[in-house]
């Protein structure tokens, strides 16, 4: 845990430092106020790089916030991370295939995803839990879900 | 008292009865949607009340309110998706004690939680609209500053083991606040030339994401579900062992919900996590917060739907919508010619007795509602894991996008989901953040108008009395977490005998 507070540490250092010059970089308007727009921004970023600084010292002189526990492998963070790229395909194909079909693909790979056995149920129930879905959120509610290049 | 003869006719003479219950489960469905807010619910349902007769039509809203604040804790508990911002802070304890199969019974608490909140709103609302509507006028730049730093210092009692990283949490939170339009003068801020980003990012979004989403990547690496025993699977309501252990966590809510409520702007997510933690302070238990503690359930459902009624005191007091439902309930009076603010009193009394008749019948709906929805929702999250985890990732990303009709917002709520993983990996609390991103706003915004007002003079802060009282209120909930913390630390050193 004590390694694993530095590299937050200095991912925090980093980030305090890209969001100052973002901070920086701002526009100054006409309309501005004493505090202008930048004024909190920087504030804020000064205050999470000397956030970063007491965490990272704080864990070199061995005061690790957490016990030890389980720890995940490499390829167990890329499968978490395969739910948020599923996400990710959804929102690249739907504009293209519409909101059903891409809402029923997604339904089908997340259940194999998650470890259903490749049966036709499967593809039974991401059909029927799409049309539950868009009648809900397309009929019911009325929100213009993505109608694709073929809607 | 023709008051109540009022509020008698309209029960008996209008559609106000059905009105109440169909709002309810109609707000119960939406609330439990993640991505459609109270408001979302109540907007939707709007141009069906213009053909209404008026009483029906502003109690069909406003139950709408009632039952959504209470729907978005059934998938906080069970999914740990809050399907409202206000639902968040039921999510720590709520799902931890679903996690132990006792998700019945987290139900059962949020549903009487809800009811008593509910109707002590109902109470605050009738009994106080005229005074705690002119103390809510008092409220000016200052004050709203000092109310979000009081909700801010929440933070350092739920960092959890370290304050530090919970102060990190809160910043990123805080940072992710500030992008978008600036408050003051419009220039556009890090929105890196992307129009999605310029008005700013959704709370409801990062909720989603850090919580929902989060959840979802991890569930992706955890090994299956034993399947859980019936009786988890049962609603089960509290004994009466419980109720008392409920009494102080749900007097805390009350109380706080009041004073948020009547004060516009503030809202049930500051009360809701206002209450929690000081629901931990005066707990016998407070070593059970996080890991499944009941009060830790009572305390933000009772605020939250405290909310539900005080929210209404200025906008039928003064006419000042609190809150986006509260707007949308302004729109439902516009839309039948009514103006709330003091003339609503002696004008159309019949309509302001109706509706607080209706919230009656709404609070009572929502609990025979709850009693009947709440088992099929147990049976719900209970089904084999890789079906339900994929009709969860498949619903978030339908209610997102419902919210703006955005494929960006999706992608943003991804983003946070990852963002979420991230801090679960650096064991940085998740609920700092969210706190950050919800008061970010309210406070740079009004801390800004407020050196506006005053020249530039800080003294401004500390010369009017509320933003004084509120800042040395959120003065002490820091120094009292910071004992806490030293506390701690002294006791990790301590050598063990």
């Amino acid at each position: 845990m004590v390694r694993r507070d530095l590299v937050c540490a200095a991912l925090g250092l980093a980030l305090a430092a890209a969001y100052y010059a973002a901070a920086d970089a701002v526009p100054r308007s006409l309309l501005a106020d004493a505090v202008g727009a930048d004024g909190v921004p920087k504030l804020l970023a000064i205050a999470l790089g000397l956030a970063s600084i007491l965490l990272g010292a704080r864990s070199l002189a061995g005061r690790a916030a957490d016990a030890a526990r389980a720890e995940a492998g490499l390829l167990q963070h890329l499968r978490a991370l395969g739910v948020a790229a599923l996400g990710g395909a959804f929102v690249a194909l739907a504009p293209y295939l519409g909101y059903p079909l891409t809402l029923g693909l997604l339904l089908l790979a997340a259940t194999l995803y998650y470890g259903a056995a490749p049966r036709p149920r499967v593809a039974f129930y991401a059909a029927g839990a799409a049309a539950i879905l868009w009648l809900l959120f397309a009929r019911v509610l009325g929100i213009a879900m993505p109608a694709g290049i073929l809607g | 008292m023709p008051e109540l003869a009022l509020a008698w006719n309209a029960l008996a003479t209008t559609w106000a009865v059905p009105a109440a219950f169909v709002g309810v489960a109609w707000g119960i469905v939406g609330g439990a949607s993640p991505g459609i807010s109270p408001s979302i619910a109540m907007a939707l349902l709007l141009p069906f009340t213009y053909g209404m007769e008026p009483v029906a039509a502003i109690v069909l809203l406003a139950a709408v309110y009632v039952g959504a604040e209470y729907g978005g804790s059934i998938p906080a508990i069970l999914i740990r998706t809050p399907g409202t911002n206000a639902a968040a802070a039921t999510v720590l304890d709520g799902f931890e004690l679903h996690r132990q199969g006792r998700g019945g019974e987290a139900l059962g608490i949020s549903l009487v939680s809800g009811l008593v909140g509910g109707l002590v709103g109902l109470v605050v609302l009738v009994a106080a609209t005229g005074p705690l509507a002119r103390f809510a006028l008092a409220f000016s730049a200052p004050a709203y500053f000092a109310l979000g730093v009081l909700g801010l210092s929440v933070i350092a009692g739920l960092s959890g083991k370290s304050l530090v990283k919970g102060l990190i949490a809160g910043l990123l939170g805080f940072m992710i606040a500030t992008i978008g339009t600036d408050p003051v003068s419009g220039v556009a801020r890090f929105t890196f030339g992307s129009p999605d980003l310029l008005s700013g990012i959704r709370p409801i979004v990062v909720m989603v994401g850090l919580f929902a989403v989060t959840e979802l990547m991890v569930q992706a690496i955890e090994p299956p579900w034993a399947k859980a025993e019936a009786r988890s699977a049962r609603l089960k309501l509290p004994d009466w062992a419980t109720w008392k252990r409920l009494f102080r966590p749900q007097a805390l809510g009350a109380a706080i919900g009041t004073f948020e409520g009547v004060t516009p702007g503030a809202g049930g997510t500051i009360a809701a996590f206002l209450s929690y933690n000081e629901a931990r302070r005066w707990s016998k238990h407070p070593e059970e917060f996080g890991r499944g503690s009941v009060e830790g359930v009572a305390a933000p459902e009772c605020a939250n739907n405290v909310v539900t009624g005080a929210a209404l005191v200025p906008l039928l007091g003064l006419g000042i919508p609190g809150s986006n439902s509260a707007a949308i309930l302004l729109g439902g009076f516009l839309l039948h010619g009514l103006a709330p603010g003091p003339t609503l009193f002696t004008k159309n009394p019949e309509v302001v007795y109706g509706l607080y008749a209706g919230l009656l019948v709404a609070n009572v709906a929502m609990l025979v509602l709850g009693l009947v929805i709440l088992t099929p929702c147990l049976w719900l999250v209970n089904r084999p894991k890789p079906y339900l985890m994929a009709f969860i990732l498949a619903l978030i990303v339908s209610g997102i996008y419902a919210l703006e009709a955005s494929l960006f917002d999706v992608g943003l709520v991804l983003a946070a989901g990852v963002l979420g993983y991230g801090l679960r990996y650096f064991g940085i609390p998740p609920l700092p953040l969210v706190l950050g991103v919800v008061l970010g706003f309210m406070v740079e915004s009004n801390y800004r108008r407020a050196l506006v007002l005053s020249g530039g003079e800080h003294a401004i802060f500390w010369q009017d009395p509320i933003s004084l009282g509120l800042l040395v209120a959120a003065a002490a909930v820091l120094a009292l977490s910071l004992r806490r913390e030293l506390k701690l630390a002294r006791a990790e050193h301590r050598p063990s005998s």
